[in-house]
């Protein structure tokens, strides 16, 4: 049964998906650093925030954050609602997101550089959890 | 002249006359600035005959409307002559203050011609222009020597100079011209054409404003273009890794050469990328004129000053192309480039080629003055030296590439497009890139149409239409079309690639500042039309179908690495891109209907006399 995006259902879908793949392993083997994604909405409403902790291809955590002050992650991928279900649908190229600014990316971009084909399998294990993108809230 | 000073400062180095020359407005509103405008203006001078290195070849240093001003990145200027590399059209822009100070002084450009019997360096200050002695400098083993010299020498700390090194003085046709803190104009030998006018340097110093045609309304929009171009993610990894940020991405998509252009993977490319830079050697960022990226690297290795850092074709060149992993040597080999005044590109693939050919058994250690093995940066720095003595195997280094192989009786492993080495971007992983190596108006080049932007960052600022695989063929020609009209605006600007400004916001830039008010197709005529002017003009130097060409080396197959097994479908790409363009299938010559399309009739009129 597809899982709406974005929830805490979702990225413990995505934690359990990334922890099942071999490819994200091994590519991902040497990626150290925990991501928000913060899912902005076209109503004004206060933004989602997804956490996820990624070390070394596996996800040691994941969940909707409730309290934003509590944490300090790596990273922060901020966009649109509609952006980031375009990227989880295959309909977005990621780096084309990044690039363009249609996902703005704060953090250490020399790791993020450094480590292009660790994002790009994260993104792909992305669009592997069975979605739903209804507008919310 | 909104956005214009107006006038064009013209010196005639063989009769000593210095003059003022209008420029026409309407001119300036089909052409804009820069290599657009330089098309323009050098159309009628640039005939077959014509020695590149001859006095009457007209050097040309022009700006453009937006050059000086705080927009986005438009701190450049660029310089067009005949090419003594290819013998067609020569162009090549550059960063740095030159550009903006020029400008300020109160000229769009300065228009060199003649000869000098004795080395001189021009001094442009405040309305006034001196013809000064530089016998003292001719010789003089280091640009920056050079730079600081002058300045001291005019008493003018904030002067701004513009000169060649010895490779320009000795015409390699490789050698380019350099301001500032290593900022070159470093493709197509421009830097022979000034050396054959004995013209060491120019020095200016202006303090005039830009007149603006909406100050309050350019001031507003460059602003937020400003802020925004600051705040991208993409400006950002500039910033932070300089314009090898994405070697690594290169790499993994097999994108980035290696090996003289014989191997898609070098495990020691990871170690010699903008990332590695910034966490090892880098000690500061430099910057162009009001620019907000800061892409320059200032970097510090050990027991030496801070210098320049090298940029993403030196490190390829020097790097992965002779599988040599040393971030350092790879540093003090750009540096050295820079010191002589050549250009790293060609350089590097010189040298690469040099490698590779010994690897086969084509040129012997004794005859290269010394063993050239791949990883081993000591026979690089050797050749360097070599050529630009012209000593021993140098004399035929210093005349590129594809001089080398034909020496060595391997003219086809020469990676070169009309004798123009190719940059590093493989059109074996960006087949967009094959277009635009073998159509670009001055050779294999980058710098008409970077459409790996396109084909793997997917940037669709400047291409229209649906994303293409990157391996796509024929399909992706009018798509390379487009993107090479708006990059041709951006050189018209002169505007940096690196600054992805969507093209409303160029509009509305060039708008505020000139007063033209181009509507958006207008704007991209500009570029479309230069495109076919130089196209033109190349048709009239000689170039025919059979120079839009690629090398050997790049329509085959890599056997590993992220492009394996690919390669461009060249020929039904070029049949395709003609077809976009309105060019002649047979001829590859800008059909009459086009021209007149774009207003140069007169074009098609000379270009029929001429096939006649």
């Amino acid at each position: 049964m597809p899982i709406p995006f974005p929830s805490d259902e979702w990225i413990k879908a995505l934690k359990d998906q990334l922890n099942d793949s071999p490819s994200y392993a091994e590519i991902a083997k040497n990626w150290e650093g925990d991501f928000y994604f913060q899912i902005d909405w076209p109503s004004g409403a206060p933004p989602t925030l997804l956490y996820i902790d990624l070390w070394h291809g596996k996800c040691r955590d994941a969940f909707q954050v409730t309290e934003a002050a509590t944490h300090k992650p790596a990273f922060r991928l901020s966009a649109p609602f509609d952006n980031f279900s375009r990227v989880i649908k295959g309909e977005l190229d990621p780096l084309q997101a990044m690039v363009t600014g249609k996902i703005r990316v704060q953090g250490n971009m020399v790791m993020l550089m450094k480590n292009i084909p660790t994002v790009l399998e994260f993104v792909r294990v992305c669009q592997q959890v069975d979605s739903t993108f209804p507008l919310l809230p | 002249m909104n956005g214009y000073p107006g006038q064009l400062l013209v010196v005639d180095l063989t009769r000593g006359r210095i003059e003022v020359q209008a420029l026409d407005p309407a001119l300036l509103r089909a052409s804009l600035g820069g290599s657009a405008l330089a098309a323009e203006l050098l159309y009628p001078h640039l005939t077959a005959a014509l020695d590149p290195l001859e006095p009457d070849n007209p050097l040309l240093i022009l700006g453009g409307p937006l050059t000086g001003t705080s927009g986005p990145s438009v701190g450049r200027f660029t310089v067009c002559a005949k090419s003594p590399a290819t013998g067609l059209w020569g162009e090549s822009n550059c960063g740095g203050f030159f550009g903006p100070e020029l400008r300020f002084a109160g000229y769009d450009g300065l228009l060199i011609t003649g000869r000098t019997p004795e080395p001189v360096y021009l001094w442009i200050h405040h309305d006034k222009v001196e013809v000064r002695p530089a016998a003292h400098l001719w010789g003089q083993a280091d640009t920056y020597q050079t730079q600081n010299q002058i300045r001291a020498e005019v008493g003018e700390k904030l002067a701004r100079v513009l000169c060649i090194g010895r490779a320009g003085e000795a015409l390699l046709p490789y050698s380019l011209l350099l301001c500032d803190h290593g900022r070159v104009a470093g493709r197509t030998g421009l830097g022979a054409v000034m050396g054959s006018k004995n013209l060491k340097a120019v020095a200016v110093r202006g303090t005039r404003k830009i007149p603006l045609a909406r100050e309050a309304e350019f001031s507003r929009l460059r602003s937020a273009a400003n802020l925004e171009l600051r705040n991208s993610t993409y400006s950002t990894t500039l910033r932070e890794m300089g314009s090898a940020a994405s070697a690594e991405f290169f790499d993994f998509m097999g994108e980035m050469p290696k090996r003289y252009f014989t191997s898609g993977v070098f495990e020691g490319a990871g170690r010699v990328s903008g990332a590695v830079m910034a966490e090892t050697i880098l000690t500061g960022v430099s910057t162009c004129h009001a620019c907000v990226i800061a892409c320059g690297r200032k970097v510090t290795l050990p027991g030496e000053a801070e210098g320049k850092g090298p940029e993403y074709e030196t490190i390829v060149g020097f790097g992965p192309q002779l599988l040599v992993d040393d971030l350092a040597a790879i540093t003090r080999l750009g540096r050295l480039c820079d010191a002589y005044g050549l250009d790293s590109i060609s350089m590097s693939n010189v040298i690469g080629l040099a490698y590779l050919l010994c690897a086969e058994g084509k040129l012997t250690a004794a005859e290269a003055g010394g063993p050239l093995e791949w990883g081993d940066p000591g026979g690089a720095e050797r050749l360097i030296h070599l050529t630009v003595r012209r000593e021993g195997l140098g004399a035929v280094l210093a005349q590129g590439a594809r001089a080398l192989g034909r020496h060595c009786g391997a003219e086809d492993e020469a990676v070169q497009v009309n004798n123009l080495e190719v940059a590093y971007h493989d059109p074996r992983a960006s087949s967009g890139m094959a277009l635009v190596y073998a159509t670009s108006p001055r050779g294999a080049c980058h710098n008409q149409s970077d459409y790996f932007m396109v084909d793997l960052w997917k940037d669709t600022n400047y291409a229209g239409g649906e994303l293409q695989d990157p391996r796509a063929g024929a399909e992706k020609a009018a798509n390379v079309a487009l993107h090479q009209d708006w990059r041709t605006v951006h050189n018209a600007l002169v505007q940096c690639f690196f600054a992805s400004v969507p093209l409303e916001t160029t509009l509305d830039l060039v708008n505020a500042a000139t007063g033209f008010d181009y509507s958006m197709d207008e704007l991209h005529q500009v570029g479309e039309r230069a495109w076919n002017l130089k196209r033109a003009i190349n048709h009239r130097l000689g170039l025919t179908r059979a120079n839009d060409t690629l090398p050997k080396a790049l329509l085959t197959p890599y056997k590993e690495g992220g492009s394996e097994g690919l390669v461009p479908d060249f020929p039904a790409m070029l049949s395709a891109y003609y077809a976009a363009r309105g060019w002649d299938e047979v001829t590859g010559c800008p059909t009459r209907t086009t021209l007149e399309r774009l207003n140069l009739k007169f074009v098609a009129d000379d270009l029929e006399k001429g096939l006649a």
